[in-house]
Parts: C-alpha cells; sequence; structure tokens
C-alpha cells in the first residue's frame, strides 16, 4: 500500500515533469533572472527612472551602441558627425525603423524624445543639448550649449533607449508600469513589480545593430525576467530548470557552478574596480610618503590568485583596462614592492617597534580600515589587512551599511576604506576625486588645485573625443602620483547558463548584458 | 455595550496613531545616510544634487518635512517615492496583495493546525504522541526561517519536485512559504492551546461536569475549548501585523514581492516615504489586530466587556 502510493507519486512528478520538457523543448521561450544590483526596478520608463534593468534594453534601442572594448556602434544611427568646434553633433537615422504600436521612427521622434528629460532626475545625461533640428525626416542636428565629447556615451546608455513619443505622451505616469512601447527586438508583455516582466518576440524586428549575428527577428519568442534576490534560490532554480540564465552570479559561486554537468559560465569583462581610497586628511596619510607604502603593501596578483581563483585581473590604476584614459605612465602604476614601503615608512619617521607594528613618538601605526556590509568585500579586506600588517600598519576593520558608511566618510571619520565602483567612462575621476564633493563620493577628502585645474579642463573644456581622452588622462597620471587610493581588482561579469536549455554567445558583445546578446540566444532542441 | 466598547476603542486608535508616526517619522530621518545618494549617478553635478535635496524639502527643518508628510497623509496622499520614482500609494499597493495571500493562508494554517495540535497534546493519553507534539513545538519555536526555507527547496523542490524553487505564480508557488512561516505559528498556537487547555481542566466546574457524567468528548468541544481560545486568540491578534510584515526573509529566499521586501529595500536605500508609509500601514495592521483580537474576546467573554465599559 505504502509502496504503491510512492510509486504512484514518483511516476506522477516523473510525468508532470516530463510534460514540462516538452513544453519547455518546443516553446522557443527563456527565463532570466536578473543579477542582484538590478532587483527593485519599478518602472520601465527610461527618461524618468533611477534604476533600470537588463529587460529595458530589449525593449528599447538606443542610436549608439558600446561595444565591450568601449567602441561605438550605430544602431538607429547610421552615422554620425561631430562639428570640429564640438558645438553640434549630426546623426543620420535608419530607414524603415518603427515602435512595436506601430508609429514610425524618424528624425521627429528625436526632436520630440530630447524634450521629455526636461526636469528629471536623467536631465544631466543631455545638459548640453540647447536644442534638436530636425534636418530631413532621416536626420537630426543637436546643437550643442557646450561641447559635450562625452556624448555617445550617454546616447548608448539604458536611460536613452528611445520610447514611442505617442504612448509616452497618452500613458503619462503610468508609463513604464502598465505598458512601453520601444523600437526593440522584444515588447512589453506584463511588468509584475518585484516579480517578473514577461517579453514577447517583435516580429517586425530587422534593425539590429552589427553586434549580434542576427540580423533579423529574434530565434526566442518569449523571454521572462525573473527577480530571484537570494543566490542560493537563484542557483537552485537554474540547477532545477526554473531559470534558463543567471545574470550577475558573485565569483565566489563560480567553483560550486563548475561541478553542475548542466550549467555552463560566461565571463564578461567587468566594468568597475575594487578598490582602497585613502583619506588624505587624516594622520598618518596626510604623509604622502605613508600613503605611497601602503600601495606597495598590497599584492593585487596574489588577491586575484588566493580570493577570487584567477577569475578577473589585477587592478593597478583607477580606470578598468578597456578604457583609453587607462594606459598611463608604467612608472606611476601601484604595484606590489614590500621592500620599498618599509623603506618609506622608514623615512616617514615609523620604526619599527618590538612588536610587529611600526611606531613613532610613542605612537603605534594604527589605523582604521572600513568596509560596506555583504559578501562581496568581506574576504578582501582581511586579505588587505594582512598584507598591510606585513609592512607594520594594524588595521582595525569596522563594517556598516552602505548607508551609514557614506555618513561616515560626510563626517570625515574614516582613514582606509575597501570598496568597489561599476562605470566604465573615465568621469568617474571627476565624480571620485572632485574638490566639490569632499566626503562623499569624494572619499579620499582630496582638494588640490592642481587636480581642480586639470578636473575642469578634462570636465569642461575638452571640444572633441580625442582631447578629451588626454586631458583625462593628464588629470588621472595627477592623481596617480597623489596616491589617494590604492587599486585592488577588477572584477568580472559573471553569466551563468543551462546549457542543455539554451545557448548564449561566448563572448558576450556590448558593455552589458542586452539585446544584442538575446538576438543571437537560441533553444536548445 | 459591545457596539460601544468597539467605538471606544476606535477612538483611541487616532492619538496612537499621530504618537506613532512622530516615533516612525523620526527614527526614519534620524538614521544615518540620505535618499539622495542613492539617487543620482555618475555624470551628475554637485548643482544636480543640490537640487534634488531642496526639490524632496530635505533641506527643511525636520518639523516643517513631518508636518508636510502628515498633512499629505490626510488627504491620503503617501507621497512620492525618492529613489523608486514612483507613488508610494502604488508600490504598497503592488506588494500589499502578495503579502495578503501569503500572510492569510499561514494564519489560517497556523491557526487550524495549532489549535488541533495543542488541543491533541493536551488531552492525548499516548505518550509517544504528546511527546511527538512537544518535540514539534520545541523545533518549530526554535528552527530559524530562512534556514528552514532551504531546506524546505531542498527536499520539497529540488529532490522530489513538487513545487516551484521560488516565485509567485500560482497556489503551486504558496504551498512552501506558507508552510514555512506557518511552521513557527503552529507551534506557537500549540503551545499556547495546550497550556490553556491545561489550565482549565483543573477548574472545579470541570470536574462537575465530569461529575454529572458528561461524556469527555462534549466537555472539550462545548465546554474547555471556548474557556481556552481566549489567551489563543489574544496571540493570534497579536500576529496579524507580524504576518503582513514579518515574511522578510520567507519572501527574500522563495523571491516572492512583499509590503516586508519593500520596506527593506526602502529601508536600504533610505527611501523616506516609502519606508514611513510601510511602517505607518504595519503599524495600523497591528492595531487593528489588537483590536479585532479584543473585541472578539469581548464578545466571547463577557466580564472583559462588562469591566471596561
Amino acid at each position: 500500500m505504502r509502496y504503491a502510493t510512492k510509486t504512484m507519486l514518483l511516476s506522477g512528478t516523473a510525468l508532470i515533469a516530463a510534460g514540462f520538457l516538452a513544453t519547455a523543448a518546443l516553446a522557443q521561450e527563456a527565463t532570466i533572472a536578473f543579477s542582484s544590483g538590478e532587483l527593485g526596478a519599478t518602472s520601465y520608463n527610461p527618461v524618468t527612472s533611477s534604476n533600470l534593468n537588463s529587460a529595458t534594453g530589449l525593449i528599447y534601442d538606443r542610436l549608439v551602441e558600446q561595444d565591450a572594448d568601449q567602441s561605438y556602434h550605430p544602431h538607429l544611427a547610421t552615422s554620425w558627425e561631430e562639428a570640429d568646434d564640438g558645438l553640434s553633433w549630426t546623426f543620420k537615422l535608419k530607414d524603415g525603423v518603427t515602435f512595436h504600436d506601430g508609429t514610425p521612427f524618424n528624425a521627429q521622434t528625436v526632436a520630440d524624445w530630447i524634450p521629455d528629460f526636461t526636469g528629471t532626475e536623467n536631465e544631466y545625461l543631455v545638459a548640453a543639448i540647447a536644442s534638436v533640428e530636425v534636418v530631413d525626416d532621416l536626420t537630426v542636428k543637436f546643437v550643442m550649449s557646450r561641447p559635450e565629447p562625452n556624448l555617445l556615451y550617454n546616447l548608448s546608455s539604458a536611460f536613452m533607449g528611445i520610447p514611442g513619443q505617442a504612448a509616452y505622451d497618452a500613458m503619462g505616469d503610468d508609463y513604464g508600469v502598465t505598458g512601453a512601447v520601444g523600437t526593440g527586438p522584444f515588447k512589453f508583455d506584463s511588468f509584475a513589480i518585484g516579480l517578473e516582466t514577461v517579453l514577447v518576440r517583435n516580429d517586425d524586428y530587422a534593425w539590429a545593430s552589427d553586434l549580434s549575428e542576427n540580423q533579423g527577428a529574434a530565434h526566442l519568442e518569449r523571454v521572462t525576467f525573473r527577480e530571484v534576490p537570494d543566490q542560493s534560490t537563484a542557483f537552485l532554480e537554474l540547477k532545477t530548470g526554473g531559470i534558463d540564465v543567471l545574470l550577475g552570479v558573485p565569483t565566489d559561486f563560480l567553483e560550486i557552478l563548475k561541478a553542475e554537468s548542466n550549467i555552463a559560465t560566461i565571463q564578461m569583462p567587468g566594468t568597475g574596480i575594487n578598490y582602497m581610497p585613502i583619506n588624505v586628511t587624516s594622520a598618518p596619510f596626510d604623509d604622502i610618503k605613508v600613503r605611497e607604502a601602503v600601495g606597495l603593501a598590497i599584492d593585487q596578483d596574489a588577491i586575484v590568485a588566493s580570493i577570487y581563483n584567477g577569475v578577473g585581473a589585477a587592478a593597478h590604476n583607477f580606470l578598468i583596462s578597456s578604457l583609453p584614459e587607462s594606459q598611463v605612465d608604467p612608472a606611476l602604476e601601484v604595484s606590489y614592492d614590500p621592500e620599498r614601503a618599509k623603506a618609506l615608512l622608514d623615512e616617514a619617521g615609523w620604526v619599527m617597534g618590538d612588536g610587529a607594528v611600526r611606531m613613532k613618538d610613542g605612537v603605534p601605526l594604527s589605523v582604521k580600515l572600513f568596509t560596506q556590509n555583504g559578501t562581496e568585500f568581506t574576504a578582501l579586506t582581511q586579505v588587505v589587512q594582512a598584507q598591510i600588517a606585513a609592512i607594520g600598519m594594524q588595521a582595525d576593520i569596522t563594517v556598516f551599511d552602505s548607508s551609514t558608511i557614506r555618513d561616515e566618510y560626510k563626517e570625515n571619520r574614516h582613514q582606509l576604506a575597501v570598496r568597489g565602483y561599476d562605470w566604465n567612462n573615465a568621469d568617474i575621476l571627476d565624480w571620485f576625486f572632485s574638490g566639490e564633493r569632499l566626503g562623499y563620493p569624494n572619499i579620499s577628502m582630496w582638494n588640490d588645485p592642481e587636480g581642480q585645474r586639470l578636473n575642469l579642463v578634462a570636465m569642461t573644456e575638452s571640444k572633441n573625443s580625442a582631447e578629451r581622452e588626454a586631458n583625462f588622462k593628464a588629470y588621472h597620471e595627477y592623481i596617480l602620483s597623489q596616491h589617494l587610493f590604492v587599486p585592488l581588482y577588477q572584477p568580472t561579469t559573471n553569466i551563468a547558463y543551462n546549457k542543455d536549455r539554451v545557448t548564449v554567445p561566448d563572448p558576450i558583445r556590448g558593455t552589458r548584458f542586452r539585446s544584442q546578446t538575446v538576438l543571437d540566444m537560441t533553444v536548445v532542441e | 455595550m459591545l457596539l460601544r466598547y468597539i467605538f471606544f476603542r476606535t477612538l483611541m486608535l487616532i492619538p496612537v496613531s499621530i504618537s506613532i508616526s512622530v516615533v516612525i517619522f523620526m527614527i526614519v530621518h534620524l538614521l544615518p545616510g540620505d535618499p539622495i545618494d542613492n539617487l543620482i549617478r555618475v555624470g551628475s553635478s554637485p548643482d544636480d544634487r543640490a537640487a534634488l535635496v531642496a526639490k524632496y524639502g530635505l533641506d527643511q527643518p525636520l518639523l516643517v518635512q513631518y508636518f508636510r508628510w502628515i498633512g499629505a497623509m490626510f488627504h491620503g496622499d503617501f507621497g512620492e517615492a525618492i529613489v523608486l520614482r514612483r507613488p508610494v500609494a502604488d508600490l504598497i499597493g503592488q506588494n500589499l496583495p502578495y503579502s495578503l495571500q501569503l500572510g492569510a493562508l499561514a494564519f489560517a494554517f497556523s491557526s487550524i493546525v495549532g489549535i488541533v495540535l495543542g488541543t491533541i497534546s493536551a488531552t492525548t493519553r499516548s505518550a509517544v504522541v504528546e511527546q511527538f507534539v512537544r518535540g514539534f513545538i520545541l523545533l518549530g519555536s526554535t528552527v530559524p526561517g530562512f534556514w528552514l526555507a532551504l531546506l524546505m527547496i531542498l527536499f520539497f523542490a529540488v529532490q522530489l519536485q513538487w513545487f516551484p524553487v521560488s516565485g509567485a505564480k500560482g497556489w503551486e508557488s504558496l504551498v512552501l512559504p506558507v508552510l514555512t512561516i506557518g511552521f513557527g505559528g503552529v507551534a506557537l498556537v500549540a503551545r499556547v492551546t495546550r497550556v490553556a487547555l491545561m489550565d482549565v481542566r483543573r477548574e472545579d466546574f470541570v470536574t462537575l461536569l465530569h461529575a454529572k457524567g458528561l461524556p469527555s468528548r462534549t466537555i472539550l468541544t462545548r465546554h474547555l475549548l471556548p474557556h481556552a481560545m481566549l489567551p489563543v486568540v489574544t496571540i493570534l491578534a497579536l500576529r496579524i501585523g507580524w504576518i503582513l510584515g514579518g515574511a522578510v526573509t520567507v519572501e527574500f529566499v522563495f523571491g516572492r514581492p512583499g509590503l516586508g521586501s519593500l520596506l527593506i529595500r526602502a529601508l536600504g536605500q533610505r527611501d523616506y516615504p516609502v519606508v514611513q508609509g510601510c511602517l505607518l500601514m504595519l503599524a495600523l495592521a497591528v492595531m487593528l489586530g489588537t483590536l479585532i483580537g479584543d473585541v472578539a474576546q469581548a464578545a466571547m467573554d463577557p466580564r472583559i466587556r462588562e469591566a471596561r465599559t
């Protein structure tokens, strides 16, 4: 009796499972789980939102796309031209593009769309555009109030996916929540906040960028994006077939995933750096020799090998290595040299006492090392603590939540901190080192006339992209010469997928997982 | 009599709500950190930041900010989320159904199973059954929810594949979260029921009933349980508020939206209007739960309504 029940249950489960597999194989659909960083989006309105997820990139197309090597590729704009004085940009637009609601995409769409940003939190993206002129149906000219060599970067951002103007105006506050209209390869079908977003294929799609092989409509008919906040749950969903693709897998999970026969992983070059800012106003770090010594104590290669199992890369300056502004004078890069570190501390008057901690005028070389809670930085902070202990500096770790730690920075109560940023543009230097943002984001508390001058030149006086690159490189090199931070690690963006269910192109083109990748994805028959 | 009692108890909610709103506002605003840092992005200027601070009135004195908030609240306006960029009422409205669904089912499950188990353990003559129920109660009151949730997933979703691992689509996805939350509740209710029944059983009138020759089953259902329900109702009433917002870890593990998850996310980003709105909702739920519990008690026990009116 008991045995019979068990058999019935088991065979019932098998039947259900078989049924699942059968429908899954027939339907060209995939379920993708967002990475933890993009959870909790409340809207698919790119103009007003402060937080957009990967699904946004499938609904909307952008004028310009950016590849993993940071180069720009045409998309809805087929070509563009920047005036010599930088005061105007002319874009030629792709012909025959239509929105999901059937309205055509043309120069007038662009002219109507840019003013939508006025008064929103995202207005800074278009702040340099004084007006938009419709030259002809497929040519549009941006008249600039100042040169903005970074315009292409802004235009390729998710916030500048182009919404259908008729729907945008008609739906008001509900736009992006109950519906959204773009020109992308997938149409908005449904959105349950905090749970899932369902997109269906745009059968008319024929205007992909050159970042995808497939230039027509997507192979997948339906894509469901799910929010699975707990990493363990997400892993179990991937293992059991509840989801097919998991975006943003933590690097320490990769080993566990490798043990699963049906799971494959892809590593994309990351778009950020983990680093340790140094508060230059707080003794002993007001002494540049002590700052330099801390940098020389960090063994970046050991960090990559011991914490991250060789995944990712060592960081030796402030920018990700695909940015041209990261190619600085090698003499300025920060690398491991413990002997020189010890010599510098000796020079600065910090001499080795009886214990393992250096002393100066009876004061031990003891500093505060802050970090944020969450598993991401825990191991890294401990290794940093051990590495600087080796040159005779004792660091006490304090862990804060992400909002509280910013208050500590603003109150100038910090000395060293282990943290990371995610941004693939050189203007991150302005963000973290501008003298106008002391405390936070300028955690180094650095305000120096030469630094401010170079900042101003890089941010506002660059007329074209070549000039901007040179100016930011000079600013970057000056920052490195002042030893304001220690670069630690360049993380990768990891994606895992069920290879029995779907194929995902490897390498992934573009700076992040977007339509160019989903267009090439197929379901395994 | 009962109606008058309800009226006065409801009236009392007004001053209590106002005091709670002050406490909530002060706690939220005195936390370190602010929402603007979670809103601005690289590429915007320090002037943009200042403009945003002014736009949301965060440069105003706290008193002014409080009265703005509470003033709007009187018009039914919960305000606009700063970081999440949506009306707070919409956000709560989108998340509340998930919490209600999960909460109501877990509440019903823990009440029914808890009362039944408690009754069995108080009345059984079998030492094995009693030990089993007592062991269950001990386990249920001590096992952490997130651990139990993962265990449930591993066994029922990964090994047996009876239910989906996570999500909130269809009744299948509700089973494991309801069991996880309900487990602790069952233990609590069973414990209280058991103790109450054993107390009542020692009363003189029960001895009299037995002496008059009434069957044990009749004594239990007609006389013992109604008496024993008073403390159980109190406990259950207190759990109403908890059930709406207390499922955060379970929501997190099972990937379900809900009021608790919204609150935690908003708190992490210091999205003041959302945190305030959620906390106020939860406080109201607790107050209403207590009110319902008191009224139910009054309806069940004439001594209470006589004493308090």
